[in-house]
């Protein structure tokens, strides 16, 4: 019985680990070699470099812009995300009726596809758009997509329109677990209104709050279609994202090897700024006596 | 009196959510309109004066005359490479989760371990070599290339591992004791009793792979092998003179997950509960 178990555990799960092996683990180590040659994919001839691949991504002007672009992204749209979301998610849990209808409506943004999303926010916001002549003739002279203040700003919109449904239904779920004697209890004590909303509902949602961070800021670090369709990485590389900039490198500029070495550096940034983040909030939740 | 006031209350939260889900629904909106306005007032005007199919007769008829480009061709290849790559997603999912929870070999654990170590790797060093794998492997311009990396999510994987948990052992046992196979209990007994999960998976991992624009820009080149998605995003540059049409084609490009969705949508809170747990 239990040696049938055993072949057949295995036989199941050899689908995937067949998968793993050419589509993970081979390319793993692939990646860890390529990183060190200066390879152009095409070429049948290579060189190992070293470091120098590695060298030449720190002192490299888009990958600074692209470790400066993730951080301005995250500092506009995260606490867009996380107000917008908890603002949800609240409406959503004080209606007596149609939770649910809500809920799904909010959703839907989500499963919009980015490159259809740039479409119409390019229809909209243009530089010739109607829009923007109905603003110049009142003589706001604005050029949203070729600022490189305003650019970021509304992919990071672009972006919080999108998942601050998702993060609302996180926040929901948190809400929706509190239990209502802690309210009662809180109600006895004499916190109403504000109060309750401060010293009860809140260090309640900490839970949810820490994981829409962490995934809002995970985020931040994987963006590409709304930058590629929308502005390119431009202007003056103010939206020039990670995976532009390896994209750009690999694929446009055939250097395979450079690319993996700045992918590589990627992955460590986007490791170490959650790591802080996390440490950050787990540290600010302990201060405060949340979990 | 203070029935009256709470009543008052509600009704402003009601009318609250209603101008907050138009907001979140605009675009979409937007997108319909202009993609059935006459050329002449596309992106002038919200509401069209009149209704024109003309965009989405010029985007099956191929397009423009002098580079017609195949736009169905596109909307089929994203069909199919779409529902195959989530079949296949949900599929070893399924035979992974239950052979982990259920059959408990002596790998499982092991085979538990490398999911979560990779489910916490960054793909996006694998790319490079990824694409590098494909085209050494003859794949590169074909169906191939977009199904086989993408036929595994991790995510399904752990999500279906976790539910087969909270599934007990004696309903197993029991059917093993009607005489019931282990292909036959997945069949009719785990499949039927994961419903409102599965159907989040499916919506998720479906709509992740129909919107995927990087990984299928990078494996096809042939114009005829094009996904929509990727059709669009390079057409959105040289097509600048086309709005209606690209409207057309984002309506498209959005018409198959919302159907799903809808489809799906009785199933989605209880789902969604266990996904975000």
């Amino acid at each position: 019985m239990n040696k049938r178990n055993e072949k057949l555990g295995w036989l199941f799960a050899s689908p995937y680990l067949i998968y793993t092996l050419i589509f993970f683990l081979f390319p793993l180590l692939w990646a860890a070699y390529l990183a060190f040659t200066n390879w152009n994919t095409i070429a049948p001839e290579y060189d190992f470099v070293g470091l120098e691949n590695f060298f030449n991504a720190f002192s490299s002007e888009t990958v600074k812009a692209a470790f400066f672009v993730t951080y301005k992204f995250m500092l506009m749209f995260v606490p867009i995300v996380i107000i917008g979301s908890l603002f949800l998610a609240f409406l959503i849990h004080s209606l007596p009726k149609f939770k649910g209808l809500f809920s799904v409506g909010f959703f839907l943004p989500y499963l919009a596809s980015g490159v259809a999303s740039a479409i119409v926010v390019n229809g909209v916001l243009s530089y010739n758009s109607p829009f923007n002549e109905q603003l110049r003739s009142i003589g706001l002279d604005v050029d949203w997509l070729g600022s490189p203040i305003l650019a970021p700003l509304i992919i990071a919109l672009m972006m919080a329109w999108k998942f601050v449904g998702y993060y609302a239904l996180l926040f929901l779920s948190g809400l929706e677990s509190i239990p209502k004697e802690i309210y009662e209890a809180a109600e006895i004590d004499g916190a109403v209104g504000w109060k309750r909303f401060w010293h009860v509902t809140i260090p309640m949602l900490y839970p949810s709050f820490y994981t829409v961070t962490i995934l809002a800021v995970g985020l931040m670090f994987g963006i590409f279609t709304e930058p590629y369709v929308l502005t390119g990485g431009g202007p003056e590389y103010a939206t020039h994202t990670w995976q532009l900039e390896i994209y750009n490198q690999a694929f446009e500029k055939l250097n395979a090897g450079y690319g993996t070495a700045v992918a590589i550096i990627n992955s460590i940034v986007t490791f170490l700024s959650i790591y802080i983040f996390k440490k950050v909030l787990e540290k600010w939740g302990a201060k405060h006596g949340w979990e | 009196m203070g029935g009256n006031k709470k009543k008052v209350k509600t009704f402003f939260l009601y009318v609250l959510a209603f101008v907050v889900l138009f907001i979140m629904v605009f675009p979409y909106l937007y997108m319909v309109l202009s993609s059935l306005a006459p050329w002449d007032e596309v992106d002038k005007r919200i509401f069209p004066t009149e209704l024109s199919l003309r965009s989405y007769e010029w985007l099956f008829g191929g397009g423009e005359n002098i580079l017609p480009r195949p736009w169905l061709r596109a909307f089929f290849n994203s069909l199919f490479v779409t529902f195959t790559s989530t079949v296949l997603m949900m599929a070893t999912a399924i035979l992974v989760g239950y052979s982990i929870t259920k059959l408990r070999f002596k790998g499982s654990k092991f085979i538990n371990n490398v999911i979560l170590f990779q489910m916490f790797y960054p793909a996006v060093i694998l790319l490079i070599p990824l694409f590098l794998i494909i085209r050494s492997l003859g794949m590169y311009d074909t169906y191939w290339a977009m199904i086989l990396p993408k036929a595994v999510s991790l995510w399904a994987i752990f999500m279906y591992t976790n539910y087969f948990r909270s599934i007990p052992n004696e309903v197993i046992e029991a059917a093993k004791i009607d005489g019931a196979g282990q292909l036959k209990i997945i069949t009719k007994i785990i499949i039927p009793m994961s419903k409102s999960i599965t159907t989040i998976i499916f919506l998720f991992l479906f709509m992740e792979r129909w919107v995927e624009l990087l990984w299928d820009m990078l494996v096809v080149k042939d114009e005829n092998m094009l996904t929509l998605n990727v059709l669009l995003a390079q057409m959105f540059g040289p097509y600048g003179g086309y709005p209606g049409p690209m409207y057309a084609a984002s309506v498209l490009l959005t018409l198959p997950i919302l159907i799903l969705f809808i489809l799906f949508s009785k199933n989605f809170k209880k789902g969604m509960d266990f996904v975000l747990k």
